[in-house]
């Protein structure tokens, strides 16, 4: 459903992603993970042009696109298949809870206020926050404001959500919450590619993981594959060191 | 030695110039706006020839005081529409030019320049993820400034617009100088009548600061009230 051929990306000089090819099917969850600075995000980020990858080409269910010729009016269909969570909930700060997650509904997809403010209660019900409709988003605690960045997401019906490491901005005794309202939206059969270092959760909800290091995917394959049977020299470094790093820091 | 009577005399007398004075300085501001954002515009997108001309402009009003500027645009302006209106063969007498006009123009084009800067400011203070998520949730070019950059914008120039009213009202005071009359005007005129200036200074210069101190307690109310609820 999701499919991107030989992408690449050049900052300047520097190539960061070297010809990736990556295939996700519908209601897949599909992981990336990789050291810091492998370029997990940039690819992310690609999915939506919010980075404008050198080459390559990305197919989403009936949209077929080539980077280097795409149009404005492609690139804004393409965002409008597709929904971003980030690390930063990246909320309207001067709208309240429900606003938030109605504008987009009624700017983008032209819905009329009582059907995106219906939509948005329903989604806000979902992810646990029916309570603060009317609080800014500095009245909420970062996993408050997490979970409405994902109701925001999910109430545009999008084929895909992309979600860049939603919980390392968030002090520990909040990570919980929202990982258990992304396996929620994991469940329910929405497609999803995330980032995270949150490694025993990655095995719990993907159906598939990517192993990305300096640009390129070294190994994908299901958890178990890829978390206990990799053979490869250096998902095994990453995974023994991320876990040797793990048990220092607890 | 000082005449109270005259003193509030004058002040009620020059109270009644008030209206003009802020409605002059609401309509410069505003078009120094406006030419502000246009300016930003074309620094932001580097068009050439005219990002390279605003530049020069810039630094040349910079570099003027006010006034010479007021005294060349009475001297340049007529001339130059006299030139301009005697090619297009359409009648014009450059003595009724209404000298609000100059000081309007002249005003709103030495302020735009520093609006341009203030909307710079206001428009980079917008937080970069916000924008982001707008697009990433398929917001167009448009309905992010509108919805996302705009509304944020504004509460972040709203203080310094504000500012910029309260010197275009102090700089009105140079005004009197083309017979626009403004505060300082309306003082001197009663000044010479009763033979009293200190007392009718003395009222002008109360006003001016009152009508600082009102502006400023207004300009906090609403921006207080724009920033409910978020910081
Ligand atoms: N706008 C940019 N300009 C230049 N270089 C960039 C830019 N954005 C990212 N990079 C570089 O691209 C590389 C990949 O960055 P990216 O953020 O995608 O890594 P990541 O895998 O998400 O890392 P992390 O796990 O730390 O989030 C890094 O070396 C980074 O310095
Ligand atoms: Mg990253």
């Amino acid at each position: 459903m999701l499919s991107i051929r030989d992408l690449r990306l050049s900052f300047k000089e520097n190539e960061i992603l070297k010809g990736i090819n990556i295939d996700v099917n519908k209601g897949d969850v599909v992981t990336l993970i990789g050291p810091s600075g492998t370029g997990k995000t940039t690819l992310l980020r690609c999915i939506n042009y919010l980075e404008k990858p050198t080459t390559g080409s990305i197919t989403l269910g009936d949209l077929n696109l080539n980077y280097e010729k795409i149009t404005k009016k492609e690139i804004l269909t393409l965002r409008r298949k597709t929904a971003m969570v980030f690390q930063q909930y990246n909320l309207f700060k001067n709208k309240t809870v429900i606003e938030n997650v109605m504008e987009p509904q009624m700017i983008v997809q032209k819905k009329s206020k009582i059907e995106a403010y219906e939509n948005s209660v329903e989604q806000l019900d979902k992810v646990g926050l029916i309570d603060k409709l009317e609080s800014y988003p500095s009245q909420l605690s970062g996993g408050q404001q997490q979970r409405v960045s994902i109701a925001r997401a999910l109430a545009l019906k999008p084929e895909v959500v992309l979600f860049d490491e939603p919980t390392s901005a968030l002090d520990p005794e909040l990570v919980g919450e929202v990982l258990k309202v992304i396996e929620a939206v994991a469940k329910s059969g929405m497609t999803i590619v995330l980032v995270t270092h949150e490694m025993s959760f990655a095995q719990k909800i993907s159906t598939k993981i990517v192993f990305m290091d300096k640009g390129n995917i070294v190994e994908e394959g299901p958890p178990k594959a890829i978390f206990e049977d990799s053979t490869n020299p250096r998902t095994k470094e990453f995974l023994n060191h991320f876990y040797m790093n793990k048990l220092h820091v607890v | 030695m000082f005449d109270v009577g005259v003193f509030l005399n004058g002040i009620l007398e020059i109270l009644k110039v008030v209206p003009s004075t802020l409605l002059l300085a609401v309509i410069i501001l505003l078009l120094a706006i406006m030419l502000g954002s246009i300016i930003h515009l074309i620094v932001q997108h580097k068009v050439p020839v005219l990002s390279q001309l605003i530049v020069v402009l810039q630094s040349f009003l910079r570099g003027t005081p006010n006034v010479v500027l007021l005294y060349f645009m009475f001297a340049a302006l007529p001339e130059l529409l006299t030139i301009i209106t005697g090619s297009l063969g359409i009648p014009f007498d450059a003595n009724k030019i209404n000298p609000v006009f100059i000081v309007i123009f002249t005003f709103s084009i030495t302020l735009s320049v520093f609006q341009s800067e203030i909307i710079r400011g206001a428009i980079l203070s917008v937080d970069k993820g916000q924008i982001e998520a707008a697009h990433a949730l398929g917001y167009s070019f448009w309905q992010t400034f509108t919805k996302v950059i705009f509304p944020q914008a504004l509460i972040e120039a709203f203080p310094d617009f504000m500012n910029s009213l309260l010197l275009v009202i102090k700089g009105l005071s140079l005004a009197y100088l083309f017979t626009v009359m403004d505060i300082l005007g309306q003082a001197k005129l009663l000044g010479g009548y009763t033979q009293r200036y200190l007392e009718a200074f003395a009222a002008a210069a109360l006003i001016y600061w009152l009508l600082c101190i009102v502006l400023t307690k207004f300009a906090n109310k609403v921006e207080f009230k724009m920033r409910e609820g978020f910081h």
